[in-house]
């Protein structure tokens, strides 16, 4: 086994137009210099300022296209996310901002809830994930129509009270830094790693309790954006899910590398 | 189903409205602040405006997001026409307007000029002013609440699947124009919370100020002790719906079962923190 094949799956808050997406989601093939395929998703805080730019940093930046990626340790991702920090505040962009926006980004900022994802040995003898996640964005590692492990272990009714995430300001880095969780799991041929930010995960815990056969299979089958978005309106209106920002980035496993390069029109 | 869940959003936006007291009696210095009632209570209002313009600021070059119209009403002096009664209390390009979607009020302040901080530290900053201390004259609450309550019939009317508007009353006095136009304070007061959308009726909120230093009360559950006029604003005010209750809770107020949209005897910084409350919303916000 040695081979992933990715597809992204996104959608804006029901009334929201296509570029008022606040998620991120990235991927990254291995480096050839011995760092694995990254993923990660982000979650950028609703009520912050540049909350899209924020996240979409931080994923770009974690799979190693925006400066040097970190590695998964706490003293390595505080230096990360500091420099994370330095390039947002100093984005280009912001040239043209007036003063309200000039006083939020100084005042408020913004937050990012984060998952991180790298993929490991995957040609040796332990293939393997590893994962650093800080809030409530979690990875669904599935086999066959079991859910092997849940990280981070999020129960659906408890999604929402977590607090932990990417700030843009200095002065609570080390504190949330000191408070992210890091897991791995062991992946065979044919694994299925889904990585989701809050509205989709809290829907995906709460469905697997439900009826897990027919939630993965659903998953495993989503094939057009489209088919996406059919299911996340049809959840949303069924009041299942909440009208958030919503982000799925599944991860197939394959011993075959893939023939096609699929794109959706 | 319970009411006041409805959070803020462009397609459903909210309705905030401050009915400021502009009597003879906000010229009174204010504890040991040096200024005025007028100059607090404006101060204030510009502060609570900015933090909506702030929240509805999302990104460069987008614009400030309509989340809410707002309305400030003045009643007492008035600087449009000389003489008491009751009118818009912005200035400058929005001088006489009634709602104004929140995008517009970000972009027309009357002054960007350099303010006291709010809550008596030695510090000032340079921040927007949509209104200005005023004061002369008595206190005609009625016809205030009658005004405001036109607009937010009709806007309740335009918005019948929005978070009920919330109605700010900002007084040092007593009414002096009840019965107006044949209806008593209460009367008024119970005809504006009949207004109602899908999501439940208007809120009232009383906030009373004293130029004395004396124990503030602040969303009180019961009206006993409180000295006048505290127990007919109490009967004025309405219940803090769970999302008021929340954000008080979270803000450290120990609210009690039965609490009412109340603050008595408050100073600068709480009146600030009741707006605050008073004017935050379910906010998983598009």
């Amino acid at each position: 086994m040695s081979h992933t094949r990715q597809v992204l799956f996104y959608a804006p808050k029901h009334g929201n137009t296509e570029a008022e997406w606040e998620d991120g989601a990235a991927a990254a093939p291995a480096d050839g210099a011995g760092r694995g395929p990254r993923f990660a998703v982000a979650d950028g805080a609703t009520q912050g300022f540049g909350s899209a730019r924020w996240a979409q940093q931080l994923v770009a930046g974690f799979v190693g296209d925006q400066g040097t990626a970190p590695e998964l340790t706490a003293d390595a991702l505080h230096r990360w996310a500091a420099d994370m920090q330095d390039r947002w505040r100093d984005d280009p962009r912001l040239a043209g901002a007036t003063d309200l926006q000039r006083l939020k980004q100084a005042t408020v900022g913004s937050f990012a809830t984060f998952l991180g994802c790298e993929l490991r040995d995957l040609t040796g003898p332990r293939p393997r994930w590893t994962a650093v996640a800080l809030g409530d964005a979690v990875l669904f590692h599935v086999r066959g129509h079991r859910v092997v492990a849940q990280f981070p272990p999020i129960p659906a009714d408890e999604f929402g009270s977590n607090p932990d995430g990417l700030p843009t300001g200095a002065a609570g880095l080390a504190e949330m830094i000191g408070r992210a969780s890091f897991a791995e799991g062991d992946l065979a041929d044919g694994d299925l790693l889904y990585l989701a930010t809050d509205a989709f995960a809290q829907w995906v815990a709460a469905a697997d309790l439900r009826d897990r056969r027919a939630l993965w299979t659903t998953l495993a089958g989503l094939d057009h954006p489209e088919a996406f978005r059919a299911l996340v309106a049809d959840r949303r209106a069924a009041r299942e899910m909440v009208n958030d920002d919503v982000t799925l980035l599944r991860v197939r496993l394959d011993r075959r590398p893939a023939e096609h390069l699929v794109v959706c029109l | 189903m319970e009411n006041y869940r409805q959070s803020v959003s462009r397609a459903d936006p909210g309705c905030v409205v401050i009915l400021l007291d502009r009597s003879d009696s906000m010229k009174l210095a204010w504890g040991r602040t040096g200024a005025s009632l007028a100059d607090g209570a404006a101060l204030a209002v510009n502060n609570i405006l900015l933090d909506m313009c702030i929240k509805a600021t999302t990104e460069v070059n987008a614009p400030v997001r309509h989340y809410f119209d707002v309305g400030i009403f003045s009643y007492g002096a008035r600087v449009g026409e000389a003489g008491e009664g009751v009118e818009s209390a912005f200035g400058g390009a929005l001088a006489g307007r009634g709602l104004v979607p929140l995008p517009e009020l970000a972009e027309h302040p009357m002054a960007v000029r350099e303010e006291p901080s709010i809550d008596l530290m030695p510090v000032s900053a340079r921040m927007p002013v949509w209104v200005d201390p005023v004061h002369g004259h008595r206190t005609p609450m009625c016809q205030a609440i009658a005004v405001a309550g036109a607009h937010v019939f009709d806007w309740a009317a335009a918005h019948p699947d929005s978070f009920p508007p919330i109605v700010v009353n900002i007084t040092d006095g007593m009414v002096t124009d009840s019965p107006y136009d044949g209806a008593t304070l209460q009367d008024w007061a119970r005809r504006l919370t009949s207004i109602e959308t899908n999501d439940g009726a208007t809120l009232f909120f009383n906030v009373f100020l004293s130029p004395f230093e004396v124990t503030e009360i602040v969303f009180p559950s019961d009206p006993g002790g409180l000295p006048p006029p505290g127990p007919d604003l109490f009967a004025l005010s309405s219940p803090l719906p769970r999302p008021m209750v929340d954000n008080a809770r979270v803000d450290g107020y120990d609210v009690r079962p039965g609490a009412r949209g109340l603050a008595f005897n408050v100073g600068r910084s709480t009146l600030l923190r009741v707006l605050q409350i008073g004017t935050r919303v379910p906010d998983r916000v598009r």
